[in-house]
């Protein structure tokens, strides 16, 4: 019949106007994210060498790693991303030997203002002595152990700025 | 229940004219300019609305949500665009033809408005009752075109002229069938007048006399308001925006409601020639005339955006034969049969 196809395309339209849509309402609701989601970064410190691989695995040269020589090991004191250069290739997360830099799950780095873009995750000063190798001073107090810490809790509360997360 | 709130304001505006001593004619005069005051802001109010219902309905045909952040359910948005249009710049280009160029905007409102000035919105709620309505409306409905062709030629842009011709080529091809369809309703009544078609439609309603007659309006309907199938004229993927193109700001978002105005029109037109005006079906008269009518205009508008959302565009070539090939033919031999179909009726002596 001559004008069945017409037909059978308001019929089409007619069932999909009463079926369930799909949109989510982003901000209040969210799609659970993949395992391996390429997020944010974030870098376990204790676990880092320090040893440079990440930034080297870079292909757009994000990373910038900034490292003291301690005792006779390497400390790291600086690590920040340029993430605004950063494709989530992911090179970085593979090569790190240590499983020291991780992708999360956070997704919103919108920012206003473009310097706050950059990622710093660890900035910290050089401690005298490195943590590890002081259980004997540590039994008497010694601000080695205290200044490491805050250090450590200053990473951890985000020098990640702004309204991220 | 309801039925008389609108005329029962007029009778007592005008008793209440009389009262103060107001003379007859004078008074006609307010009463009337009353009536029209309170049509043009309906309208206006269902095209804000129809804005609304279309990308609503477009969303949901598309399994989406649409517009719900500005206000309950996003009933605001058309509004908040209105306001946002109302503040941007209407630039006028270089080298065009400057008095026509911003005429067209603020004409575009003006021939649906003119046709809603005799649509009986209820049972005795036409707010000018012409024995010609029927003649009239087709005669101000044509004239939109030359208001598009206006927007079209003044722009001085290639998208625009070719828009405009279009608009012209549509009209004179669709028109016709338009006109025709409406003859054998007009054949059968014997009338122009819109009041005594919706009243000979209490048997019957012509759609089921007429629905060929129907179809035919219906289609060159669709396509004298240029909605999709037939949006040639504005074929955003062809040429950008046909007449529109050149214009920003409120004289763009004149031009899309006067879209909207056009479609209420037909919609009237549907309801009062086929779906039988403000008459209840069944008799079920416990709602109101004046919302049956309301009822079965949104229905028809409901069909054009179904349609919209389902159909892609036909070609130009496509749209004028199938225009002068099909629907001119068909219209006419619509005519014939309801002519002798009448003729045989009169023999047989109904
Ligand atoms: S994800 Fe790729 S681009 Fe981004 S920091 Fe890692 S290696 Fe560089
Ligand atoms: S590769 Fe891993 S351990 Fe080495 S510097 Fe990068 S994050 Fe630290």
């Amino acid at each position: 019949m001559f004008g069945q196809g017409l037909l059978k395309g308001l019929a089409i339209t007619w069932k999909e106007l009463f079926t369930r849509k799909v949109t989510v309402q982003y901000p209040e609701e969210k799609i659970p994210l993949p395992e391996r989601y390429h997020g944010r970064f974030e870098l376990d410190v204790d676990k880092c060498i320090a040893c440079g691989l990440c930034a080297n695995a870079c292909p757009n040269k994000v990373i910038q790693i900034t490292r003291e020589k301690v005792g006779k090991k390497q400390y790291l004191t600086r690590y920040v991303m340029r993430i605004e250069y950063c494709m989530f290739c992911g090179f970085c997360v593979e090569s790190c030997n240590k499983g020291a830099l991780r992708f999360s799950h956070v997704i919103n780095m919108n920012q206003y203002f473009r310097d706050k873009v950059r990622l710093v995750l660890v900035d910290r000063p050089v401690p005298e002595v490195l943590p590890e190798e002081e259980p004997a001073k540590a039994a008497d107090g010694s601000p080695a152990e205290t200044r490491g810490k805050t250090a450590r809790a200053e990473v951890a509360a985000g020098k990640a700025p702004g309204k991220e997360g | 229940m309801g039925e008389n709130i609108f005329t029962g304001i007029a009778e007592s505006l005008r008793a209440f004219l009389y009262g103060a001593g107001v003379p007859p004619l004078a008074s006609e005069l307010i009463v009337l300019i009353v009536k029209l005051l309170a049509v043009i802001i309906f309208v206006s109010l269902n095209v804000v609305w129809l804005v609304y219902m279309e990308r609503k309905i477009a969303a949901y045909i598309q399994c989406r949500i649409g517009p719900n952040r500005v206000g309950p359910k996003g009933l605001l948005q058309t509004v908040a665009d209105v306001v946002k249009l109302l503040a941007k710049e209407i630039i006028i280009p270089r080298r065009v033809d400057k008095v026509v160029y911003l005429a067209a905007p603020i004409l575009v409102f003006v021939p649906p408005m003119l046709a809603f000035a005799v649509i009986p919105w209820g049972d005795g709620m036409a707010p000018i009752d012409l024995n010609i309505g029927v003649f009239y409306i087709l005669a101000v409905g044509s004239l939109s075109t030359i208001i598009f062709w206006m927007g079209g030629w003044s722009s001085n842009n290639k998208y625009s002229l070719v828009g405009g011709m279009r608009v012209v080529a549509q009209m004179v091809s669709y028109e016709l069938p338009l006109v025709l369809s409406l003859l054998g309703v007009i054949m059968l009544t014997g009338t122009l007048s819109i009041t005594e078609i919706v009243n000979a439609q209490r048997g019957t309603w012509f759609i089921f006399a007429q629905p060929l007659a129907f179809l035919i309006y219906f289609i060159a309907g669709v396509s004298e308001v240029n909605r999709v199938p037939f949006d040639l004229v504005e074929g955003e993927s062809e040429i950008i925006a046909g007449p529109y193109t050149e214009y920003s700001g409120m004289a763009y978002a004149m031009y899309m409601l006067a879209e909207y105005g056009n479609m209420m029109v037909i919609s009237c037109m549907c309801t009062i020639m086929f779906l039988g005006g403000w008459l209840a079906p069944f008799g079920w008269t416990f709602l109101p005339s004046w919302f049956w009518f309301f009822i079965k205009v949104y229905l028809m508008i409901f069909i054009f955006m179904w349609i919209r959302w389902t159909y892609p565009r036909i070609r130009v070539d496509q749209l004028l034969g199938f225009g002068w090939k099909v629907l001119v033919p068909l219209s006419l031999a619509n005519i014939f049969v309801t002519g002798v179909g009448m003729y045989i009726y009169r023999a047989i002596g109904w």
